[in-house]
């Protein structure tokens, strides 16, 4: 196992926790200042397949089940449009988030993987998000995050996100909120 | 069955100007649905690009039924029911892939792809050597046939040949599947469920373009004011009852890529074809843009977006929206991924456009359902008595937006549910 970088983890630990509090207080002008202008920001779609042959079990298979080449995301962003996203949320007539949606995301099992050469850092994490606009417009779901953060200035800058969610056909009307 | 009736005969107006939402929330009449709609009109399975190879299958649904599609080692495209013969076990659990054979993991009955039971554990000594295989194949589909790459099923064995069902929606469908000679392919698929009535969901589809000003309102120009005159709307057109499409004539001086607001190499594209399509489909129907449409009852089509899907309904209160992308086989990579890109920020579960939509189905779904609101008449009255036709486009023409489509759209469910063979 490779040793522990403790203040490396506390450090990631902590920017997930105030990525995910700036998320849920919709702030979002805030969040969008921890995203880099280069980002690519994709949730696959996901399938149950075959998980191969006997004996090949372990290998590669939850890439077997994503976004392949004949197929689409369901969200496949770059920065222009991830701020039109927000764009929308703010733009008084997003009535899928009018009222918004009362949002909780829990990140957890943040395990820091391969440094880049330039020093970007790939990072994987859970994801839990619940959102609820009354007793009647309550939805959860679970994802994993695999992200890989830039390191400048101090502080970390989410440079590509997928969004690995745990469901083949997405619960909860709709994905209005950002993962 | 007659209190069915009654209730279809009080909750659609003859002219399908009003209707009353009992047609939405009622349990017996979603019941009938499913034998009179989804077990005798043709329904999209797919298309024919998800088969690629001898042995590849999909999983899918005809209204709540579950499917396989196959495509058979000789290269046949057949539809079962997902379920064993034997003791009805789900047969096949994966969404999609390739398979020889099939083997159900309740007692290990095994079938080809082309649905014949090739065998069964202990056939000789259990059995005798007694058990018919030629009787006990898979359920298929009765009826599949395909119109230009994409794949219907019909329950029906003495259902009318598609072609003819689709009647001169085929002609409006040829500008988006005819247009190049390589056809078309079907990307995806997004899978998300929606807590509406699957008429809530297809009826914004047939015809309702009325919507797009006010549910669309985040995504159109801003300031509010700035569009105040009435956005320009497509011409409705019922090319049968039940189906329809809406379709922006492009006048001359516009490029069908300046319509389409499409980037340079998208419109580059557009140019480089013009003139096959031309070629294939004359000089009228390259000028039109269809924007949204659907083929009754639950194919869906967004083809500005580049978005097909099918409505399944589960339940009267649920459905299940598989949403694709289509686009020409032959275009480029680079083009395909910017209209895929250009589609999914649009339309699906995260779409700008489609998260709206849903937060609208859903609403007319969960508040008619109560006694008092179920009662009370909704209004399909845009329109009405103004209907005419345009030179060169076949079918009946709403001349502005209109609920032609919608009043189509229900008059054909008053037909289908009410009649007894279709």
């Amino acid at each position: 196992m490779m040793p522990v970088d403790a203040q490396l983890l506390a450090d990631l630990q902590l920017w997930y926790a105030r990525e995910a509090r700036l998320l849920d207080e919709r702030r979002y002008d805030l969040w969008l200042e921890t995203v880099d202008e280069g980002i690519r920001y994709q949730v696959p779609t996901r399938y149950l397949t075959a998980q191969g042959d006997v004996g090949d079990f372990g290998a590669w298979t939850v890439e077997r089940e994503l976004t392949q080449a004949a197929d689409v995301f369901l969200i496949d962003d770059d920065y222009a449009g991830i701020r039109t996203r927000i764009e929308r949320l703010q733009s008084g007539m997003a009535w899928a988030e009018m009222p918004p949606s009362i949002t909780r995301r829990i990140v957890g099992n943040v395990e820091p993987g391969e440094v880049h050469e330039d020093d970007g850092i790939e990072v994987f994490s859970a994801l839990m998000a619940f959102k609820s606009r009354g007793p009647r417009e309550r939805s959860f779901l679970t994802a994993q995050r695999r992200d890989l953060l830039g390191r400048g200035d101090g502080d970390f800058r989410l440079r590509r996100r997928t969004v690995i969610i745990d469901d083949t056909v997405l619960m909860g009307e709709n994905l209005s909120i950002i993962l | 069955m007659n209190a069915c009736v009654d209730l279809i005969e009080r909750s659609v107006a003859p002219d399908a100007s009003w209707i009353r939402p009992d047609i939405f929330a009622d349990e017996a009449l979603y019941g009938l649905e499913q034998e009179r709609i989804f077990g005798r009109c043709w329904l999209l399975l797919g298309h024919e690009s998800q088969l690629p190879e001898p042995g590849s299958f999909f999983r899918t649904h005809m209204g709540e039924e579950p499917i396989l599609v196959t495509r058979t080692l000789e290269g046949e495209v057949r539809a079962f029911l997902n379920l064993c013969r034997h003791r009805g076990a789900q047969l096949c659990h994966e969404d999609r892939g390739v398979a020889k054979s099939f083997n159900c993991r309740y007692h290990g009955w095994a079938y080809a792809c082309d649905g014949k039971l090739l065998a069964a554990p202990g056939e000789k000594q259990l059995y005798y050597g007694e058990l018919d295989k030629e009787e006990w194949g898979l359920v298929r589909v009765a009826r599949v046939e395909s119109y230009k790459g994409l794949v219907f099923g019909n329950f029906d064995p003495d259902a009318e040949p598609l072609a003819d069902y689709l009647g001169n929606m085929a002609w409006y469908l040829d500008i988006l599947l005819d247009r190049r000679a390589g056809g078309t392919e079907l990307l995806g698929v997004q899978r998300w469920r929606i807590p509406a009535n699957w008429k809530v969901v297809a009826e914004n589809h047939v015809g309702d373009e009325y919507h797009v000003g006010f549910t669309h309102g985040s995504q159109l120009p801003r300031p509010i004011e700035s569009r105040a005159a009435p956005i320009p709307m497509a011409r409705e057109i019922r090319p049968e009852l039940g189906h329809g499409i809406g379709v922006d004539v492009i006048p001359e001086d516009i490029s069908p890529g300046e319509r389409g607001g499409f980037d340079e190499e998208v419109n580059e594209y557009l140019r480089s074809i013009a003139g096959e399509m031309r070629e294939r489909l004359g000089e009228m129907r390259p000028r039109l843009f269809p924007i949204h449409g659907l083929v009754f009852p639950t194919l869906g089509m967004i083809p500005i977006l580049n978005s097909i899907r099918v409505i399944h309904p589960i339940g009267p209160g649920e459905v299940e929206l598989w949403s694709y992308c289509m686009v020409d086989r032959d275009a480029p990579q680079r083009v395909k991924d910017i209209l895929v890109q250009r589609s999914i920020a649009a339309f699906g579960p995260a779409g700008a456009f489609e998260q709206d939509d849903s937060a609208n189905w859903t609403g007319v779904t969960r508040n008619t359902v109560g006694h008092q609101a179920r009662k009370h008449r909704l209004n399909l009255s845009m329109g009405l008595g103004h209907e005419g036709e345009v030179a060169g486009l076949p079918g009946e023409v709403g001349l502005t937006a209109s609920d032609i489509n919608q009043r189509g759209f229900y008059l054909r469910w008053v037909r289908e549910m009410t009649g007894e063979s279709a």
